[in-house]
């Protein structure tokens, strides 16, 4: 069945979107991740201008990690003061991610840096995931215990400046590496259209410490805050964000994630966590290939004013 | 209706000028297109009139229908290999561009009249004026390769045509004239504006225009609409639609 959707001004086999939805869900409940990283890309590939693609997953991300957000929240899993800092930073970082994502458009620009950040970003998060998967692997052969994570209690970053004390997590940390994280991710979310919550979570634990039955619901609260205010900001600057588009990736995605739950219960972490990293790394090398094989077609139009939709 | 009537009405009104008049009626004034359309034809009737007083021609009439859309800024831009991969590198502006251009003649171009009547009256791709910025002069040669490929991708994607027996004459008239018109999905909404000349030995006889208008309804419409007026509320809808969305997976799928 083919849906007009009236931002990206095309028609699409409503389906395959729903599908596609459904898919990243399942993806995102076996693996426990957000899906942005892998969304964009299935949606830029399937032919919907990488713009309304960042701009809309926003959207569905806001509605996939909600409901987790929520549980979280109603177990009082959240450390409250550090998704406050977390939001404020995140909030300044996504608006910087716009205004970067809207002069980089205008450039002709984005395709190309989007390119080299996925390939970046999907590259070196799938070789760590596939190095630390496969030991693992190994080691469960061999019969060895997974060695403990534990590195010394302190860090560099413990001995920075400005330090705040937050409460829940029991922590006295300066504000700087927390405010950082918080650009960072929201930047980012902005300009790629991911969560950030692969790579919020391993640095909330590694680089401040924050135990771990706080973390996972506050990054989900900073994810849903975050790309709310980019899915506004979006809206507000470029009117890129498809609502028909998101509707569609939105119930997909959260009856996918239903199921994906379930099947990830019978896996095991490490087999889960191989596939992951070669998923990861299949959609990287698919940015890489399109960057550097000859296109089809050298020219490109943009309309600037006129003859919209 | 309306062609009908235009047949009939010329007879009625034909005054006694010296040259030939032309009279135009189209099928329709006004497309309205919704999620379902897939194209339509619009058919443009003509009639060449005369009277005594009209000279007698040895040269056969010759019909040229220009169908232009709103006037569109594109950006152009060219991919080079810039180390090992391919980057945007060079650009222009493009203004005025019609953002439909459809022309229907009645014989080859090169029939009809010399380049520098068609010129003038921007009839064919290679005489429409655009005007590129940062450059004096209209249709500068260093532009050339950029509005080349403005044109080929416009008829890639069927909003730019030309066809040499788009116009014919109707039965064993040599002053009765139609043309079909093709309105492709894609088509931007907007003001269109028909221009139908008749050419007879290389000297324009006559000119007309007539108005067609491509609306865009429905519900896309309206989230088009909204998108682009209203952005703030509809920024506000796309994110209190995810936050229910999530709230209700939550609320169907409880797990604790």
């Amino acid at each position: 069945m083919l849906i007009y959707l009236p931002i990206a001004g095309l028609s699409v086999n409503m389906f395959i979107i729903f599908g596609m939805g459904g898919a990243v869900g399942f993806l995102s409940g076996l693996f426990g991740v957000g899906g942005g990283f892998l969304l964009t890309p299935l949606l830029i590939f399937s032919g919907i201008p990488p713009v309304v693609s960042i701009a809309t997953v926003a959207s569905q991300i806001v509605a996939s990690s909600s409901s987790a957000a929520l549980s979280y929240w109603r177990r009082r899993m959240v450390d409250m003061k550090l998704a406050a800092v977390l939001m404020l930073s995140g909030a300044v970082g996504t608006l910087i991610g716009v205004v970067v994502f809207n002069a980089l458009r205008k450039l002709g620009q984005l395709d190309l840096i989007i390119g080299i950040s996925y390939v970046t970003f999907l590259g070196l998060i799938g070789i760590l995931m596939l190095r630390e998967s496969v030991r693992a692997m190994i080691n469960a052969r061999k019969g060895r215990p997974a060695p403990l994570r534990r590195a010394a209690q302190h860090n560099w970053v413990h001995r920075l400046p400005f330090k705040m004390r937050f409460k829940r997590s029991k922590l006295y940390v300066s504000a700087i590496p927390v405010v950082a994280l918080g650009l960072g991710i929201g930047f980012l979310g902005a300009l790629l259209g991911i969560g950030g919550g692969f790579i919020l979570v391993p640095a909330l634990i590694y680089l401040l410490r924050v135990p771990t039955n706080v973390v996972i619901g506050t990054s989900l609260i900073q994810i849903v805050a975050t790309m709310a205010i980019a899915t506004l900001l979006h809206a507000f600057s470029s009117q890129t964000v498809d609502i028909v588009l998101a509707i569609i990736l939105m119930v997909g995605g959260v009856i996918g994630a239903q199921f994906g739950v379930r099947v990830g219960q019978n896996l095991r972490g490490d087999h889960l966590r191989a596939l992951l990293a070669l998923l990861v790394l299949a959609v990287g090398a698919r940015f890489f290939i399109g960057m550097v094989t000859p296109p089809a077609e050298r020219y490109s139009l943009t309309i600037v004013t006129g003859g919209a939709l | 209706m309306r062609p009908a009537a235009a047949l009939f009405c010329w007879c009625l009104f034909a005054g006694s000028a010296e040259a030939e008049q032309l009279t135009i009626a189209l099928s329709t004034g006004e497309i309205n297109v919704d999620s379902t359309f897939s194209g339509d034809t619009v058919t443009l009737f003509g009639v060449i009139e005369r009277d005594a007083a009209t000279v007698s021609r040895n040269t056969d009439y010759e019909i040229a229908v220009v169908l232009r859309g709103p006037p569109e800024t594109v950006v152009a831009r060219r991919k080079d290999r810039i180390a090992f991969i391919w980057v945007n590198s060079a650009s222009e502006t493009i203004g005025d561009a019609p953002a439909f251009y459809a022309l229907d003649t009645s014989s080859e171009l090169g029939e009809i009249a010399t380049p520098a009547l068609l010129e003038r009256h921007q009839i064919g791709f290679d005489a429409i004026q655009f005007t590129y910025d940062g450059r004096a002069a209209a249709n500068d040669p260093a532009a050339a390769e950029f509005r080349d490929a403005f044109i080929r991708l416009k008829q890639n994607a069927g909003l730019y045509s030309e066809q040499p027996a788009g116009v014919s004459f109707i039965g064993a008239t040599d002053n009765v004239f139609q043309s079909a018109m093709w309105i492709p999905a894609n088509a931007p909404d907007g003001h269109y504006k028909v221009d139908v000349y008749l050419f007879s030995g290389n000297a324009l006889l006559a000119h007309e225009e007539g108005k067609l208008d491509i609306t865009k309804v429905g519900f896309e419409q309206f989230m088009y609409a909204a998108a682009h007026q209203h952005v703030l509320l509809y920024g506000l809808a796309c994110v209190l639609l995810a936050l229910s969305t999530g709230w209700l997976a939550g609320v169907i799928f409880r797990r604790d």
